[in-house]
This record gives C-alpha cells, structure tokens and sequence, in this order.
C-alpha cells in the first residue's frame, strides 16, 4: 500500500461518513415519525438543519465548550480515519471514546445547571457502554487471532456465528451510543424535560453543528463495527445489511421504550452487556463456539 | 564503578539527611537538597546511559554486621514508639498491633542469627545485585524523589506558617522533615538494590521508618493514628518478609540471594512457592491491595503533600517486588490468581475512587487501582505482561508524582483539598489548572503510555485461559470506572460561569511550576517516543527477566507491533494534537458571542451567578460533582472490599501451602 493509497481511502471515508450518518438520521426520523402516527420532514432535512446551524450567529458560554467540540468531531473523525486504514480495533476504540470523552467536558465547563447534568449524566451513559465496546474487542481477537481489523477481513469466514453474543451485546451498546431510548439519560431531543437539553443546553449556531456531525462520523464508525460481523467471505455484502438490521432494531426499541433511570442503565449495561461478552470469551475458552 | 553507584544513591542522601538534621539553618538544608537533588539526578542518568550490566557486588563484612544491627534498632524504635503511645494515650489497637508486629517481625531474624541456623549466610549470596530492573527503580525514585524534595523547600515553608498562624506550632519541624525525606530516597534505593534477603528485609524496614515518621510529621491526633495504622498494615509485610529469610535458607537452593531464587523458578522447585507467595503478601501491604488498603487511605488524608507524593514510590515498591518475581512463578497456579487479586484491586478502588470528596483520598485510591493492575500483570506473565507492567511503573510514576505535586500546590493556593474546591480553577490559575488537567488526561486517554500499557494489558490477558473472561471484565470496568472518575475531576476544574473576564495571571514560581512543567513535558515526552523508551529501557529487562522483547513489542517506524495489534503512536499523537491542541491555540471569540448560562429565563443578569427564584429573590447557582456515595461509597464498599480481600488472601495462602 503506497501513500497516495492510503490518503485516498482515508479522504473517502473523511467524505463519505457523514454522508451515510445524516441520510440515515434522515431515514431515522422519517421513521420514527412513520411509527407515531405523523409524516415527518423531508429525507435530507438532517442537512438542510446542519448547514443552517453553521450560519447562524455564534453564541457561547465559554471558550473552552468551543474548543471541546472541535475535539470531540476531530478525535471521531481520526477515529474513523484509523478504522479505513484498517488499524488496530482495540486502538481507534480509544481514540473513539477520548473523543467521546470531550462531549462532557465541554458541557461540564460550563457553570450551567442543566449542562453540568447532563454532563455528569453522559459520563455515567460512558461508563456504561464504553466497557462493552472495549470487552466486544476480545472476543473477536479470540476468533480472528489479532486485533486489527485486516486480521477480521482475512480471516476466512463470517464471524457472527461464533459471536452472535458478542453482537448483542454490542447491539445495546449501539443504542447507548445513539443516546436511544431507553438510554436516552444525559440528551434529549425534547425540551420541557427535567434535563432540557443535558449535555447539548450549552452549545447552539456552529459549535451544535460541529457535534451533530461528529455524531454521525460516530454512528457510522459503530455500525461499520457491527458490519465487521460478516465482513469476511464472498458474501461481504451482507455485513451492510447486518449493520441496517441492528439499527433497524434500535429505532424499533428507541420508540417502544421510555427512558430508565442512570442506575437502571448501568446495571443493565453491565449485567446483560457484560455478561453475553463474558460468557462468549469463557465459551470460546472452551471451545465450545 | 559499583562502589561509586551505591555510595552516590544510596549512602549519600542518607548522609546528607543526616546533615539536614543537624545543621538547623534554613539555606543548610536548602543547600543540602539542591546537592542531593543534583547528584541524585546525575548519577542515575549516567548509569543508566553506562548501562551497569547484570553485577554482583558485596562490600565488605563489616557492613553486614552493621546492617543487622541497624535492622534489630529500627524494630526496637518500633516496638518503643508503639509502647510510648500505648502510655501515652491509652491502648489502641494500632498501637497494640504495631508493638506485636515489631516484636514478630524481629523473632525469625533472631531465631535465624542466634540458632546457629546462618552459618555462613551473610557471605554466601552477593547482598546486592544491579540489573537493568533495579537501575530503572533507582533512576525513578532519585528523579522524582530530587523533585519532590526541591518542591518541598518552598511546600513546608509555607506549611509551617499556616501552621504557626493557626497556633500549635513552636519552632521549626522542618529539619526532621528533610532529614526523613533524604534518607527515604536512599532507602528506597537501597530496596531496589538489594539481593540478600537480610540487606531486603533492613531497607525494607527502613522505608518503613520513613513513611511512619513522615505521616506522623504534623503530630496531630489524626496524624498519629495514621501513622500507627501505616506502620502495623507494612509490618505484617516486614513478618512476611522475616519469614522468607528462613525459609529460603533452609530451602532447597540453601540460599539467601533473591535473583539466585528467581532464577530457579516455583515450576522447577515447588518448595519455592510459599517464600514467593510470602513476598507477594508483603508486597501487597506495601501497595495497599486489599485488605491492606486502609493505611493508604487514611495516611493520605492526615501527610503534607511532598511527603503524600514519596510515599507514592514508597507503594510503588510492592508493585516493582511482585513485578520482579513474575517470571518466578509464571506457568504456577499463583499466577492466574495473582491477576485476579490485581484486577480486583484495580475495579474496586477505580469505583470507589469517584466517592471521594477530597482530593488526597481520591488520589490515592487511584493509586491502589492502578498498581493493582501492575500486579494484573504481573499475573498475566508473558512477555507482553511484564512490558506493561513495567511501563505502568514508569508512566504511572511520572503522572502520579505531577499529581500528588500539582494538587498540593493547588490546595495551598485555594485553601481547601475538596475536588469541589477547584471549581473554576481554570480560570484563577491557569498555568496549575493546564498542568493538572494535561497529567490528569495522561492517565486516561490515548495516545498517553498508560492507556497503551492498558492496551498491551487486554491483549496480553487471553493467555492465562478461561479465568482471562474474569480478568479482562474487571480490567475493562477498571478503564472505564477510572476514566469516569478522571473526567468528572477535570470537569470540576474547568468549570467557570460565562463572564467576559479573561483569565487571571498567575505569577511563575520556580520551585512549583517549573518542577511541574519538568514533569508534564516528561510525561508527553515519553508518551511520544514511547518506543524507543521500550528499546532502551523495557527491552533490556526483560532480556534480564530471560524473556525475548520481540515477543512483548516490535518497534517499527516508532509503533509498537504485537504478536496481535499495532499502536499507530505518532499518528495519534498527531491526530490528537489536530483535534484538541490545535483549537485550543487558536480559537478565538469575540467578547459580544458571550452568552449567559441557560436558566429557564430566570437569570439576573450576565456575569452572574445568581437566578430568579421563588419570590422573586436572588439566589446563588451552586454546582457540584456527582459522588454517588450511596452506592460507590466508601462505608458500602469496605463492606464488600475487605471480607473479599480476606479470602483471595485465605485462598493465595491455600493454594500455596496444599
């Protein structure tokens, strides 16, 4: 792989993953509107909303809010970069969650009732899916023999038979990622809540549009994770339609389910998250999957 | 050369903590410090560029003589200290504890000298061994420990006058002070020296000295229960450690060298086991692993910051003991449960961490959870475990100095150690606030050494087998848990109320910032060119621990390639710095996009703290950080911690003795 190569393919991706992420905030919303009974706004209204937000008059709280949503999209941005160049799994996780990682502390900078409880609210949402995603690593590393993501597309079989746990699991950490009901604690979409806006009360104009993308850089980056399940082998293809399921899957539990408490949240998150990874490295041990 | 090496580290800040003591002006001592410092310093780079290969080296017999009879005072001052408080203030169990533990811990040193058992001991192991291990633990402790006590010249000062304003100081405690901290370096040396298990057991006791009378240094009520707490807690370590002596001499090596041990190995020789296992109990009191984690706690709380941060290389002594004897026992079935114990460790004070209100506690509780995972992997035992673990130790070392350092430094500004304190401190001391948020951020995020150590940690867990599902959960909740803990923290830190005001100015003092600054560009440094320090430094040891470094890391183009994944560390770093450092340098807001924080409307006015609140009164927005001590608390988790510390002991001791 020469140079150009690999800043071809990480430019594609740079481009394309935002694409992705606000078509299918798009169909999401249409969706989500289909399943309440209204018709929703157009396909492309994800974008129309980001590119206005980007002309809008900045308005801070704070320098260092700013400053923290420019991390929070270049760290999942880079994240996203490693994971096209085909990097080590366990490696651009990390990336991802220190970007992750600065949505709080830029909520959290700001002396604000509702932006410091959603902040502290987003790192219990942390806590609980960050050790899932780290945990899902091991499993597939068991089956594949190497942590990058070249071992999982040479190893020569789909993995989602041996780690259909491991992809459950990884299936409510998707949901928190998303900030989905019903892990829906530090965000929320709807005003008039007892968190208003959570982590997001502080940022508006620019600085919101900045994080909006980076959650699509985000939730293509963990669907691209779930592909990896059935990415190996002639029938590759299927690995975007397991991705589109689990999230099919999601949007069906985002609308059917109500928010639960943080505690609620964690116990589950580490109970069945945990627990389904668990079991699947001790089953592997074993040799029995 | 060798001569020179061990009169340079170890003799000469004893000698100079002597001079400390003794010459009571101000600039003696300053002058003292700054020669200390200087030759500490100086001295561990060059043996370390020297590279002082695998040596052997035993002084004359004379010393032996002196060294045990040294050893027998400082128990004998033990058991005194711990009779006089029993006179003094009534029995209390620490005390009572304290006065046995010196009394048992002395019995099988003299059954071993006067039973005729020692005929020729002391001249049949070299009593002290240089390898690459002990000379990276000399240059660690000489590094910190110089800048510890620099920092300390300008900490105690200032402490002592608070002190005396506040009423109950006469005089000056400042020389016995120095006199402890100097002496603690050389012994600390003089621990990661030593090979005979007498010399062991004399430094081990003397570290043991220094922390005691460095935690009782304020002499307040509090401040001597901690200190008796330390010391009965590390004497149960020094019993262990008395007991080893006989045991590895009437073992079947006959022999009271402890490379001469490790070398042998508990696969060849299972007799080998129990004296093993005794020192990974005594290094477990020194790391306050649970159930000896309690001294940790409470010294922390009652100790002035510099003596708060050299007892952070003092616990570092029981993770380097555990490390050093991995490849004793690795292929044993001590060693998949050593890392269970680690992880333990490492996921019960990660949780509990984020309980603490007080900055100390929360610090040392940290402290605990990390050097559990370098007993972690020092369970693990491969290759690619003992490179983490190693590296843990140097990164962890840095980072945990800076922070014990910065947070003293802050507590002395704002008056007060709660996390909650430091609201805001971004902006009324900026270059303190930068410094600490940056060796906070060291501890959590890629591309900083210790997230890559954690990183080669969850790759190198699977070879232990099915108990690895256990091992890697906890490991996971323990990155998780800490990273919480650490953000929550930095969140209280920069939190400040939208205001026009621009940061305040912070004057630069030599002896706070720029030892600090020292620390921060060492821990970006070495972060940075992580492998080639895992060329120079890691890779040698583990050759000395008889392991191949290729099978922990290749370095390639400066990343670290394992057997099963790659650490792109530059391109990270250059990721991160466009990400962060780069807004952070350049983003600039014009005064009029200041806006008020949202409050339902109800703000007074911009640059206010205040809102509206019922009948129409003015009332002060307060924030805090979340603590949930109702179910991370410390009182709940004691309750769990210590009966399940109890019996992963009661199983170690099991194991070992069926």
């Amino acid at each position: 792989m020469n140079t150009g190569w690999l800043i071809g393919t990480a430019l594609i991706a740079v481009i394309a993953a935002p694409l992705i992420g606000g078509w299918l905030k798009g169909i999401d919303r249409r969706l989500t509107a289909r399943m309440q009974g209204r018709w929703g706004p157009p396909l492309l209204q994800p974008f129309y909303d980001v590119i206005k937000l980007f002309g809008k008059n900045p308005m801070v709280a704070g320098r260092t809010q700013t400053v923290f949503a420019y991390a929070f999209l270049g760290l999942t941005v880079t994240a996203v970069v490693f994971f096209a160049l085909m990097q080590d799994l366990l490696m651009l996780l990390f990336i991802l969650f220190f970007g992750s990682l600065c949505l709080p502390l830029g909520a959290l900078s700001v002396k604000s009732p509702y932006s410091q409880l959603g902040g502290h609210r987003e790192l219990l949402r942390f806590l609980a899916y960050e050790p899932i995603l780290l945990l899902a690593a091991v499993p597939i590393a068991l089956k594949v023999d190497g942590f990058s993501i070249t071992a999982i597309l040479e190893h020569g079989e789909p993995l989602l038979p041996g780690l259909w746990l491991t992809f459950i699991a990884l299936l409510i950490a998707l949901a928190m990622v998303m900030r989905k009901s019903p892990f829906d604690v530090s965000s929320s979409e709807h005003a008039h809540q007892e968190l208003v806006g959570g982590v997001l009360t502080e940022y508006s104009g620019p600085y919101l549009a900045l994080i909006e993308l980076g959650h699509w850089y985000e939730m293509v980056l963990v669907l691209s994770v779930l592909g990896l399940f059935w990415a190996a082998g002639s029938l590759w293809w299927l690995s975007i339609i397991i991705a589109l399921l689990g999230w099919l899957v999601i949007l069906l539990v985002d609308n059917t389910s109500a928010r639960l408490t943080w505690s609620s949240m964690l116990r589950f998150a580490w109970g069945a998250g945990i627990g389904l990874i668990a079991l699947n490295i001790v089953l592997i041990h074993l040799g029995w999957m | 050369m060798t001569d020179a090496l061990v009169g340079l580290t170890v003799l000469f800040p004893i000698l100079t903590g002597l001079i400390c003591l003794l010459f009571r002006s101000r600039k003696a001592r300053g002058g003292m410090v700054y020669v200390t410092a200087a030759v500490l310093i100086v001295s561990g780079l060059f043996f370390l560029a020297r590279g002082v290969g695998p040596i052997e080296y035993s002084p004359d017999a004379g010393w032996n003589s002196l060294i045990t009879a040294l050893n027998y005072a400082i128990l004998v001052y033990f058991a005194f200290v711990a009779g006089r408080d029993i006179l003094r203030r009534g029995a209390s169990r620490h005390s009572v504890l304290s006065l046995v533990l010196a009394v048992a811990a002395a019995i099988p040193v003299a059954v071993f000298q006067f039973s005729g058992m020692s005929h020729g001991a002391s001249g049949a192991s070299p009593v002290l061994y240089i390898c690459h291990f002990s000379m990276l633990r000399v240059v660690l402790v000489s590094f910190v420990g110089a800048l510890i006590c620099i920092y300390s010249l300008r900490y105690m000062r200032l402490h002592e006058e608070q002190q005396t304003r506040l009423g109950g100081l006469i005089g000056t405690r400042q020389p016995r002070f120095f006199f402890y901290m100097l002496i603690f370096m050389g012994a600390m040396n003089g621990v990661a020296l030593s090979n005979n298990l007498l010399w062991l057991a004399f430094f081990w006791n003397l570290t043991m000295l220094c922390a005691y009378a460095l935690i009782r240094h304020d002499e307040t009520a509090q401040a001597i229960t901690g200190a008796f707490r330390t010391l009965w807690i590390c004497l149960i370590g020094g019993v262990c450690l008395s007991v080893t002596v006989i045991l590895a001499w009437q073992g079947p090596l006959n022999t009271l060298s402890l490379v001469t041990l490790v070398e042998a190995g508990a696969v060849a020789y299972p007799m080998l086991l129990l004296p093993f296992a005794l020192l990974c109990v005594a290094g477990f009191t020194r790391a306050a692993q649970p159930p000896f984690h309690r001294w940790g706690i409470r010294a922390a709380l009652v100790t002035p910051a510099p003596a708060r941060a050299m007892l952070y290389p003092f616990k570092t002594i029981g993770a380097f003991i555990i490390l050093y004897l991995s490849p004793a026992f690795h292929g044993t079935h001590l060693a998949p449960f050593l890392a269970v114990f680690g992880a333990t460790g490492a996921v019960a004070f990660a949780l509990m961490a984020i309980s603490q209100r007080r900055s100390e506690s929360a610090l040392v509780c940290s402290v605990i959870s990390n050097l559990g995972l370098i007993i972690l992997c020092a369970g693990i035992g491969t290759p690619l475990a003992m490179a983490a673990g190693v590296m843990l130790i140097i990164f962890l070392t840095i980072s945990m100095v800076l922070l014990h350092l910065s947070t003293g430094a802050i507590e002395q500004k704002v008056g007060g150690a709660d996390i909650d304190d430091m609201e805001g401190l971004a902006r009324r001391q900026p270059v303190l606030a930068g410094i600490t948020v940056t060796a906070m951020l060291s501890l959590l995020v890629a591309p900083f050494g210790i997230l890559i150590s954690k990183w080669a940690a969850i790759q190198a867990a699977p070879a232990i087998g099915t108990w690895s599902a256990l091992v890697l959960v906890l490991l996971i909740l323990s990155i998780g848990a800490s990273t919480v803990f650490w953000a929550k923290w930095i969140g209280r830190i920069l939190c400040e109320r939208p205001a026009p005001t621009r940061a305040s100015r912070e004057p630069f003092v030599a002896q706070y910032h720029g030892i600090l600054l020292v620390l921060v560009g060492l821990a970006v440094l070495f972060s940075l060119l992580i492998a080639p320090v895992f060329d120079a430094i890691v890779g040698p040891i583990l050759v000395d621990a008889g392991y191949d470094p290729a099978l922990a890391f290749i370095t390639e183009r400066w990343f670290l390639r394992t057997a099963g994944g790659v650490f792109a560390g530059w391109p990270v770093f250059i990721g991160v710095a466009l990400a962060l450092v780069l807004p952070l340098l350049t983003v600039r807001l014009r005064p009029e996009t200041g806006r008020a924080a949202y409050m339902c409307g109800e703000n007074v006015e911009m640059g206010s703290d205040e809102f509206i609140a019922v009948g129409d009164e003015k009332t002060e927005l307060k924030t805090g950080g979340f603590y949930m001590e109702g179910v991370l608390g410390e009182q709940r988790l004691e309750r769990l911690i210590v009966p399940a510390g109890v019996v992963l002991l009661s199983i170690l001791i099991a194991l070992v003795v069926i």
